[in-house]
């Protein structure tokens, strides 16, 4: 038996960011530069794990608007152009720097980098980027989670209880069209938890879900091993708590790894650096500056003089930050270990978008920890939280604290005088929703498509990413008007359903665009009152057909 | 491309600041503050109006919050904050963690009269500390939990640090 054991998961989400309404969309390119610069480095990663066969395991949480961008056709051809594009400013990046012993192996990195993208995305994998996730899935190695369904902030959708499971159960319906199975557990979107949540999640069949430190922390009765054991919830399913010291010394904004001297500067584009002239075909047609991705400074230090990227010299301290992290997770387990009766377990959560975008390095750094990890395992083991469960520790009864990953721990990043407004009209347009699913329990045809896109305008509009994005400032346009757009959409669809006018020519564009999640069911909003657990759970398989 | 046009997906309607109906919803923020918003509709404020003969602007609006004792079963205190009268959302600190509060929207016609008008869900604040609560069967010997404590809490990060990052990912640099 190993020493102690460790959790390292991954977070990916985007909101549903997809515009066929708009020739180009600054929003789609979040989507398309997160695949390039993070899923398909990770991916990479993994699969390279597999050929060496090491031991390692990885938790993988693929957000449900994440999946139906994956899966989106419409989306997966403007990624194929706009990988296509950046190919093609790659070999005239390669032409630029001829010569140039600094810059041209640099130019030639990401040419290869983009050839290899590509190899994955449109050759291996015929675009559907998620046939990868599935095949990492049957190795067992890796273990793919899911959220919910639009990422909703779900204590304070929780006035209504049928909000919280509608955004749940359409999440996990989602998951086991795409994967043949539910998932084993759940991220919950922005850590976010308030008593009572379990009871739901519970009956979805879920067997754990991630909470913030204090989540577990400050949980009632005090949890005897802090965040170093799971607990159980008086829903019958368990929570992790979020390790603190792995989170500092990956996130820390001044100590974290990512500040590293050596590492990539963010910051140094050629969208921003070369001559409008020779970069516009690569840019935003309206002629707006922008990321490209080809960055060939490192960070350097806190000054604007920038020294160039040296590529062997990074992965060198990626390694040793890997070996350093490595080194810790021993220091920890061998100090909390003294103080318990098993393994203490470490986890670690983070955002799966850290990864290659904004730490380059990113990637590689995992690839060694796993390397490292994997030839250590009788020390600190990798595991997964099933894995960890599946051990049969006894597991302390306790109800975890409401709280958030997000500034100051609890709800005010959600909630503050930018976004407060929101809550009136979601709360409101949920009410409207549950009763529409109780006055038509059995509708079909027009009436049913109606009542389905209603429910995916509310579900779009509840996004925990336009509050977030309303507070955080820059882009908060785009997030006001991405929420009440679906909130108008939503309003319009219930008042013609009401007055048996629905406007079919209308709804077939709604279906056309905002889409996701087929084989979505409206009656997922019914009342929790009248309707039983059990009956709810026949809905959602059906739902699925 | 899609034949769809931002024009044709316009829904034409716009979010109503209200929706006609009486309703106080109470959210928890954190440990400390609760917030509120409300709608009190046409016909309530009338009747309001009607009852006490005189304009809602002269019937000084007041939030009562009630907060229950720490076992969660009685209400312990009330205190009141003077509202607006065209408030429609308000942050109340309420000041102490892990309690059940609600609230009452009413008004204040004489000094001694409190008419309430809509009554609240009720929340529970979140608690900002260990809690009390210890189950014997899962107790460490003091010295060790202190021991296992210490260390979480020297090492608990501020979230803003955390934010950093995130915020620099999920939105580019100003141009």
């Amino acid at each position: 038996m190993p020493n102690g054991y460790m959790a390292l998961i991954l977070h990916a989400h985007l909101p549903y960011v997809r515009h066929p309404e708009h020739s180009r969309s600054l929003e789609e390119k979040w989507f398309f530069e997160a695949i390039t610069e993070c899923y398909i480095p990770l991916l990479r990663v993994f699969q390279e794990l597999e050929r060496d066969d090491i031991y390692y395991r990885v938790t993988f949480s693929l957000s449900p608007t994440l999946m139906a961008m994956m899966e989106d056709s419409f989306l997966q051809e403007r990624y194929g152009d706009y990988l296509a594009s950046l190919q093609e400013l790659a070999r005239k990046e390669e032409q630029r720097t001829k010569g140039d012993s600094v810059f041209s192996p640099l130019a030639r990195m990401y040419r290869e980098r983009l050839d290899h993208a590509s190899h994955i995305y449109n050759e291996r994998y015929g675009r559907r980027l998620l046939e990868a996730f599935k095949e990492l899935q049957k190795t067992g190695h890796v273990e793919i989670i899911t959220s919910a369904a639009t990422h909703g902030y779900l204590p304070l959708l929780g006035l209504q209880k049928e909000a919280v499971y509608a955004q749940l159960a359409a999440g996990i319906d989602y998951y086991e069209q795409l994967f043949g199975a539910p998932p084993r557990g759940i991220w919950l979107p922005e850590c976010a938890y308030e008593p009572g949540l379990e009871e739901i999640l519970g009956e979805l069949g879920l067997h754990y879900f991630i909470t913030a430190t204090h989540g577990v922390l400050y949980a009632s009765p005090r949890p005897k091993y802090g965040v170093y054991s799971p607990l159980l919830t008086p829903g019958g399913l368990a929570a992790f708590g979020r390790d603190p010291e792995t989170s500092h010394q990956v996130w820390s904004a001044n100590e974290g790894y990512p500040g590293d001297y050596s590492y990539r500067e963010f910051y140094r584009d050629i969208g921003y650096d070369l001559e409008m002239d020779y970069i516009a075909d690569f840019l935003h047609p309206a002629g707006l500056r922008g990321n490209t991705g080809f960055k060939y400074y490192r960070i350097t230090g806190p000054v604007d003089y920038k020294e160039p990227y040296d590529r062997q010299a990074a992965l060198h301290t990626a390694q040793r930050h890997a070996g350093n992290f490595m080194f810790n997770r021993g220091k920890q387990v061998e100090y909390y270990g003294g103080l318990m009766d098993r393994p203490p377990l470490i986890v670690a959560p983070y955002d799966a978008e850290l990864f290659g975008h904004w730490w380059f390095e990113g990637p590689q750094w995992i690839d060694n920890l796993c390397r490292m990890m994997g030839e250590n395992r009788h020390n600190v083991e990798m595991v997964t939280p099933e894995e960890y469960l599946q051990k049969g520790y006894p597991l302390q009864l306790c109800t975890p604290n409401a709280s958030s990953w997000g500034d100051k721990g609890y709800h005010e990043v959600w909630l503050n005088g930018d976004n407060d407004w929101l809550y009136r009209h979601l709360h409101t347009c949920a009410e409207k929703m549950i009763s529409l699913a109780a006055d038509y329990p059995a509708a079909s045809g027009t009436l049913k498509e109606a009542l389905n896109q209603a429910a995916r305008e509310l579900l779009l509009a509840q996004a925990s990413d336009w509050p977030f994005i309303m507070t955080a400032g820059t882009m908060d346009n785009y997030a006001r008007s991405k929420a009440v757009s679906h909130l108008e959409r939503f309003l319009k669809l219930e008042r013609q359903v009401r007055q048996n006018g629905i406007d079919v020519s209308w709804l077939r564009d709604l279906e056309a665009t905002d889409n996701l999640f087929p084989g979505f069911d409206y009656r997922l909003f019914q009342s929790l009152d009248d309707t039983i657990a059990v009956e709810k759970s026949a809905l959602k398989g059906a739902g699925a057909t | 491309m899609h034949p769809l046009s931002s024009e044709r997906l316009d829904s034409g309607e716009s979010l109503p600041r209200y929706y006609g109906v009486d309703r106080l919803v109470l959210l928890p923020r954190d440990p400390y503050w609760l917030f509120a918003y409300w709608e009190i509709s046409t016909p309530t404020r009338n009747r309001v109006e009607h009852e006490e003969g005189t304009s809602w602007n002269r019937l000084n609006p007041v939030l009562r919050v009630y907060r229950y004792n720490a076992e969660g079963r009685m209400e312990e205190s009330f205190f009141e904050t003077q509202l607006l009268p065209e408030a429609d959302n308000w942050y109340i600190k309420a000041g102490v963690p892990d309690r059940k509060y609600y609230l009452q929207l009413g008004c204040r016609p004489h000094e001694n009269v409190f008419k309430p008008i809509l009554t609240s869900n009720t929340v529970t604040t979140p608690r900002d500390d260990l809690s009390d609560v210890i189950d014997e069967n899962w107790r460490l010997p003091d010295w060790q939990s202190r021991r296992l404590y210490w260390r979480i809490s020297r090492s608990s990060l501020s979230s803003l640090e955390m934010m950093a990052p995130q915020t620099r990912r999920r939105h580019r640099p100003p141009t």
